[in-house]
C-alpha cells in the first residue's frame, strides 16, 4: 500500500495516533514540534482552490512551491477578492454546484460565511491539534494571524504613557491616526461590538473621532505616526515591522492593549468544502513548518501553529493577551458599518 | 448606420499594449463588445469609423465657422464618438490616446460653447484628428499582437496570478484610465479609480516596497491620497492631471525595479 493512501485511510478512520514513528510524529494529536513538508504525503490528482487575493503575491509563492514539490498535483485556482469568493461559494452551493475543494481566505470574516452555511468539512484532529489552543475551530484552520496594535511615535511618547485599555484611549488626550474605511479597522470595531456592546462602541467611536486624523490605509496611519503627525495610530502589526525594516531609525514602536479588541488577533484561514482527500492534505502543507516560517519571515504574519518563531520585532503571542473572540463572528459587517455611519465615522 | 454603444463607455478595461499582454483581467461594468477580441477582422470597420468621425466633426466645425454657435449642437460631438465601434477598441487597447481623444472632443465643444474664434476650434480639431489616427495605429498594432497570440482575450473573471512587479504595470494603466475618465468629464469615476487602485493594488505592494525605500512609499501615498484626488477635485486642466499621473508613473517605474529585486532575492518556501 502506498504511503499516501495509507495515511488518507488512517486519517479518515481517526486512528493516526497509533501510527509508528516518524509518521506518528507528523500526525500526532499534540505535536511537540511543527511538521515538515518532508513528512507529508505527496499530493496527486485534481484539486480546485478558491484563493482570496492579498498578501502581495506571497501566497502565490507558497502555492508554486507546493505545486513544484507535488508534480502530479493538478491544481486549479480561482482568484478574487476574499468576500466575493465567499459569496460565490455560498451561491454555488445553493445552486447545487460544488466547484471548489478548498477556500483560502485572507480574513476570517469570509470564512464565517461558509461555516455559517454549513459548507465546511470538519477538521481532522491531527490538523486541529497543530494549532495553538485558542485558535482551534471545528470547520476551518487559521493559517496565519495579524494583531491589532497601537503604533506610537517614540519621540513624543513613552510606552508607559499609553493606556493599556482600548476603551481608555478614547478618554486620553492623545492625537490619533485611523483608517475607518479599512477592512481591518472594521473587523476591529466588530470585535469591540461583540466584546463591549453597541452603545459603548458608538460612544468610543464618537470620542475618538474628535481627536483623530483619517487616512486611507493603515500603512498611511503608521507613516503618519512616524512623521509625528499624530501620537498613536490603530493598525495591524505588520505595517510597523515593515516600516522599521526599511527605516531602522524610525521614530516608531508598538504598544498593545490588554484583553480587548485593541489587541484582537485576526487570521487568514483555510477550509475544505469537499471530501477530496487532497484538500485536507493541502491544508497540512499550509500549516507545515516551512510555510509557516516563510509567511512569518517574508510577510511578518504571526504563525498560529505551535513551535514556530514569531516575526522579528514582535513579542511572543503569549505575552500579549489578545481577547478570546470567535473570529467567524467578524463576518457580519453590516451592523458595524451601520454603527459607524450613524456615529458619523463613515 | 452606426449603432449606439453607450454602455461601452462604462466598462473598465485596459490592455497593456506596450508589453503585449494583460497583466490582470478587470471586471466589466457593462457588456463588452466581442469585436475587441477580433481586432484584425474589424480593422476596416475601425478605419471607417475614424474617417466617419473626422468627416462628421469637420462638417460640424465648418458649419460653426460659417453660421456660428446657434447653427450647431456641440453635444453631437460626444454622440459621434460614443456611437462608433472604434471607441471600445481604443479604450481597451491604448488608454492614453483614449484620454487625448476625449480631451480634444471637449476642447472643440468648449470652444464652440464659449463662441471662440473658428481658428481656435480648428486647433482642437487638428489635435482630435491626430489622436484618432494615432489610436487607429495603436489598434492595428494590437491586432497584430492578437493574431500572434500575444494579446490575451478580454475576460470578465480574474484567474491569473500577478506578481508584485506586474501589479505596478497594472497600477500604471489604471492611472492612465484616471486621465481618460477625467478627460471624459467623469470626475467621480476618475476619483473612484484612484481610490480603488490604491486600496486593491498599491496596498498589496507597498508593504514590500517600504522595506526597500520608505521615502518612495511616502511620496506615492501622498500622490494617491492627496495630490491626484485634489487635482481632480480642483478641476485642474486635463494636462495638469496627466502631469500628476506621469510623475506618479515615473515613481512607480522606480518601485518596479525595487520589487523585481525583492522578488529575485526572496528565498524559496522550501
Amino acid at each position: 500500500m502506498k504511503r499516501r493512501i495509507f495515511i488518507q485511510g488512517l486519517a479518515a478512520l481517526g486512528v493516526v495516533g497509533s501510527m509508528p514513528l516518524p509518521l506518528s510524529r507528523a500526525f500526532a494529536a499534540s505535536p511537540v514540534s511543527p511538521i515538515s513538508v518532508n513528512d507529508l504525503p505527496a499530493l496527486e490528482g485534481d484539486l480546485t482552490l478558491y484563493l482570496g487575493r492579498g498578501e502581495g503575491g506571497l501566497y502565490e509563492n507558497v502555492l508554486k512551491s507546493i505545486e513544484k514539490k507535488n508534480p502530479k498535483l493538478n491544481l486549479s485556482i480561482r482568484r478574487g477578492p476574499t468576500a466575493a469568493l465567499g459569496n460565490m461559494i455560498v451561491a454555488e452551493a445553493k445552486a447545487g454546484v460544488k466547484r471548489a475543494d478548498l477556500f483560502w481566505a485572507v480574513d476570517s470574516g469570509a470564512i464565517g460565511l461558509i461555516t455559517d452555511a454549513g459548507l465546511a468539512k470538519p477538521l481532522p484532529g491531527d490538523l486541529e491539534s497543530q494549532l495553538q489552543p485558542q485558535f482551534r475551530y471545528p470547520g476551518w484552520a487559521p493559517v496565519t494571524g495579524r494583531i491589532r496594535t497601537l503604533p506610537y511615535n517614540t519621540k513624543r511618547l513613552t510606552k508607559e504613557q499609553i493606556p493599556d485599555s482600548i476603551m481608555a484611549i478614547a478618554d486620553s488626550d492623545l492625537s490619533i491616526g485611523w483608517a475607518p474605511a479599512y477592512a481591518s479597522f472594521q473587523s476591529f470595531v466588530t470585535a469591540m461590538r461583540i466584546l463591549e456592546g453597541d452603545d459603548k462602541t458608538a460612544k468610543w467611536l464618537k470620542k475618538v473621532q474628535k481627536r483623530s486624523k483619517t487616512y486611507a490605509g493603515e500603512l498611511g496611519v503608521v507613516m503618519a505616526v512616524e512623521r509625528g503627525e499624530v501620537d498613536i495610530g490603530f493598525a495591524n502589526h505588520y505595517y510597523t515591522l515593515r516600516l522599521k525594516s526599511g527605516k531602522p531609525d524610525a521614530n516608531l514602536d508598538l504598544a498593545f492593549t490588554n484583553q480587548d479588541a485593541g489587541c484582537l488577533v485576526n487570521a487568514s484561514g483555510v477550509l475544505s468544502l469537499t471530501d477530496n482527500p487532497n484538500a485536507m492534505n493541502f491544508m497540512r502543507y499550509l500549516l507545515s513548518a516551512e510555510v509557516q516560517s516563510y509567511l512569518a519571515r517574508e510577510a511578518y504574519e504571526i504563525p498560529l501553529i505551535q513551535g514556530i518563531e514569531q516575526p522579528s520585532g514582535l513579542p511572543a503571542l503569549s505575552a500579549i493577551s489578545p481577547p478570546k473572540v470567535d473570529l467567524t463572528q467578524l463576518a457580519d459587517l453590516r451592523p458595524t458599518l451601520d454603527l459607524m455611519r450613524s456615529s458619523g465615522v463613515l | 448606420m452606426k449603432l449606439a454603444l453607450n454602455t461601452m463607455k462604462t466598462f473598465g478595461l485596459s490592455l497593456v499594449l506596450a508589453s503585449a499582454f494583460i497583466t490582470q483581467p478587470v471586471l466589466a461594468n457593462g457588456p463588452i463588445g466581442e469585436h475587441v477580441n477580433h481586432l484584425k477582422a474589424n480593422l476596416k470597420d475601425y478605419s471607417d469609423d475614424v474617417e466617419w468621425m473626422i468627416a462628421k466633426v469637420d462638417a460640424l466645425v465648418t458649419e460653426y465657422e460659417k453660421n456660428g454657435a446657434k447653427a450647431v449642437k456641440s453635444d453631437d460631438l460626444i454622440e459621434y464618438w460614443e456611437s462608433v465601434k472604434f471607441h471600445s477598441a481604443i479604450e481597451t487597447n491604448y488608454v492614453p490616446v483614449y484620454a487625448s481623444i476625449w480631451q480634444s472632443i471637449y476642447g472643440i465643444k468648449m470652444a464652440i460653447d464659449d463662441k471662440k474664434p473658428a481658428s481656435e476650434v480648428r486647433q482642437h480639431q487638428q489635435a482630435l484628428d491626430a489622436a484618432l489616427w494615432q489610436g487607429l495605429g495603436a489598434v492595428k498594432l494590437a491586432a497584430d499582437f492578437q493574431q500572434k497570440g500575444l494579446l490575451k482575450a478580454v475576460k470578465a473573471t480574474a484567474s491569473e496570478n500577478m506578481t508584485q512587479s506586474a501589479t505596478i504595470d497594472e497600477i500604471k494603466h489604471k492611472l492612465d484610465r484616471v486621465v481618460a475618465k477625467y478627460a471624459e468629464r467623469l470626475s467621480d469615476e476618475a476619483t473612484q479609480i484612484v481610490h480603488d487602485t490604491y486600496l486593491h493594488l498599491f496596498e498589496g505592494v507597498e508593504g514590500t516596497l517600504i522595506e526597500k525605500d520608505a521615502k518612495l512609499v511616502e511620496v506615492l501615498e501622498k500622490d494617491f491620497n492627496v495630490t491626484l484626488p485634489k487635482a481632480i477635485s480642483d478641476k485642474k486642466d486635463v494636462d495638469q492631471v496627466r502631469n500628476v499621473v506621469i510623475d506618479m508613473q515615473e515613481k512607480l517605474d522606480r518601485a518596479k525595479v525595487l520589487l523585481e529585486e525583492a522578488e529575485k532575492s526572496r528565498k524559496d518556501v522550501f
